[in-house]
């Protein structure tokens, strides 16, 4: 690793690859990014070799869903609502097999808490790892999944900003148009079997999916919800996600608030 | 490529180091602190506790409570479960049940300074204000495990509400060790006599760690190749940074990690930076 690395992370179906395709087209407006490319425009180090990794043009960007590792020095941040984090990666689980049609959501709820239906943590350790640990450093850009998708050119600003490029207006609009869902969507069609995460996957479950805040609302039964905030509630807060259980219930967690004095505002 | 090579022939004679890469078992207890923050001494009170029987050693201490950094992957599979594990380790999520020692970084930033000279990854020179640059900005030879802040806050932020973490603080083990040692045995699930757990404490006191050392230092994997005229066990005691420490290295470490500190109920001396923050 160089000290110039610098890590796109997040916990996944969190918007990572929306955000690898953003930062793509801001870096390379020369080359739209696609689902042939954006392996080699920003790799995904678990994917490459050491020597191809060695290889890479630096300052390199790369793309990770770890939670906090001291070795990255540069980190942009990208969560999500968890809420929503259940209900995609629940769909998604669908589409890699993983999980058959029709599964219980409440039961894929149950295991998503404990961090059990990935291998990266839970959704609270890998955020609250992060942001515990490097949320006051400069070195360090947190990016709502949200916020992206009410002003994806405002976040593109912070995200040009922190890379140190002088991106003009007109650079941040084409590569957020070249990387609308739409768009994504119409490359998934025709690229989804040469991209190395759908191509062994059910072609009838898009990649792409709702691309929008708070499908959680509609699809999640209460007792989900309700299951999700209680085990994160001071983090969801702090992150500034509603909740939808009562603020007394969520101030039982004591504890858990004091704990905050741990994240530096 | 060479690197992997030697690497997996390493691991094919036993001679790696666990590090993060060996098999975790749900039943696993993990001893986990930043560097010299009272590891050594809480895997004593810990192997007292659970193995009466033994006379803990520096010479066993290793097979008891084995350390990631020094066992290889394969001693540590083959050690009987469950097991006890130290670990220097920030955040892993593979350990279920964890008791992390957590010790003021201001004491911390001075043992550490002596245990480098020690183990002659610094000279007896290097200027200590340097010193307290390279661990507030995580320059030392330790930053695989993250900086005190980073190691400390991984864990907190993501187990602090565990009923499998168990938090204690070097120095209310220094102020009450039989009652902190109490709270480990009931964490641990273990029906401890009071003279069980006072024999423990007593086999566990820096006088006798420091009997033990002298006697075992080249026994002992951490202290066998290092420097003689620099104790392994040192003061054993909290609060030396008040004499020892300069006005300019408190205020460094507390502005960096002063929020953090105060959470952990380690008053900030640095006044000022409390009204600037």
């Amino acid at each position: 690793m160089y000290s110039d690395d610098v890590f796109i992370v997040s916990y996944p179906k969190s918007g990572n690859t929306w955000s690898r395709f953003l930062i793509g087209n801001l870096l390379h407006p020369q080359e739209p990014a696609n689902f042939a490319n954006i392996n080699r425009i920003i790799p995904d180090p678990e994917a490459l070799s050491v020597r191809q990794l060695s290889h890479l043009a630096r300052p390199r960007i790369l793309k990770s869903h770890q939670y906090f590792d001291p070795r990255y020095q540069r980190v942009i941040y990208i969560v999500r609502d968890p809420r929503d984090v259940a209900l995609s990666q629940y769909h998604f689980q669908i589409k890699r097999r993983v999980i058959a049609n029709g599964h219980p959501v409440e039961q894929f709820v149950d295991r998503f808490i404990t961090g059990a239906t990935g291998i990266y943590g839970s959704w609270g350790e890998n955020v609250g790892s992060w942001i515990a640990t490097r949320h006051a450093s400069s070195d360090f850009l947190l990016v709502r999944y949200e916020d992206l998708i009410t002003d994806a050119i405002h976040e593109m600003e912070r995200i040009a900003h922190f890379l140190g490029i002088a991106a003009t207006r007109q650079i941040i609009a084409q590569a957020v148009e070249r990387s609308s869902a739409t768009q994504m969507r119409k490359l998934e069609t025709d690229q989804s079997r040469m991209w190395s995460t759908t191509k062994d996957t059910r072609q009838d479950i898009p990649f792409v999916r709702a691309a929008a805040a708070g499908g959680w609302k509609s699809e999640l039964s209460e007792k989900s919800v309700l299951q999700i905030e209680n085990a994160w509630a001071p983090l969801m807060k702090w992150l500034g996600y509603d909740l939808l259980m009562p603020a007394r219930e969520s101030g039982e967690l004591a504890a858990a608030v004091a704990m905050l004095g741990a994240f530096p505002k | 490529m060479i690197y992997g090579l030697k690497f997996v022939m390493k691991y094919a004679f036993g001679l790696d180091q666990a590090g993060r890469n060996f098999a975790v078992f749900p039943d696993d207890t993990f001893v986990v602190s930043y560097p010299r923050s009272g590891n050594t001494w809480t895997r004593f009170l810990i192997a007292n506790l659970v193995y009466p029987n033994e006379d803990v050693t520096f010479a066993n201490i290793e097979k008891l409570i084995p350390d990631t950094s020094s066992i290889s992957s394969r001693s540590l599979r083959r050690t009987p479960r469950p097991r006890f594990i130290k670990t220097h380790e920030y955040f892993d999520h593979r350990y279920r049940k964890v008791i992390y020692v957590v010790r003021d970084p201001r004491d911390v930033v001075l043992s550490h300074y002596d245990f480098q000279r020690k183990y002659r990854q610094i000279d007896d020179q290097y200027p200590f204000e340097n010193y307290v640059d390279d661990f507030v900005k995580g320059n030392l030879i330790s930053k695989g495990w993250g900086t005190w802040g980073e190691n400390v806050a991984s864990w907190i932020s993501t187990r602090g509400n565990s009923p499998d973490f168990l938090l204690l603080h070097y120095e209310d083990m220094i102020g009450d060790t039989f009652r902190e040692l109490g709270r480990i045995a009931q964490f641990l699930g273990i029906k401890a006599s009071l003279s069980l757990l006072e024999t423990a404490v007593s086999r566990s006191t820096a006088d006798r760690m420091r009997e033990l050392e002298k006697m075992q230092s080249a026994d002992w994997v951490a202290t066998k190749k290092h420097r003689k005229d620099i104790p392994f066990v040192r003061s054993a005691r909290s609060g030396g940074w008040r004499e020892q420490l300069s006005e300019n290295s408190i205020a460094k470490i507390e502005s960096a990690w002063g929020e953090l500190m105060t959470t952990l109920g380690y008053q900030l001396a640095s006044a000022k930076l409390v009204g600037a923050r």
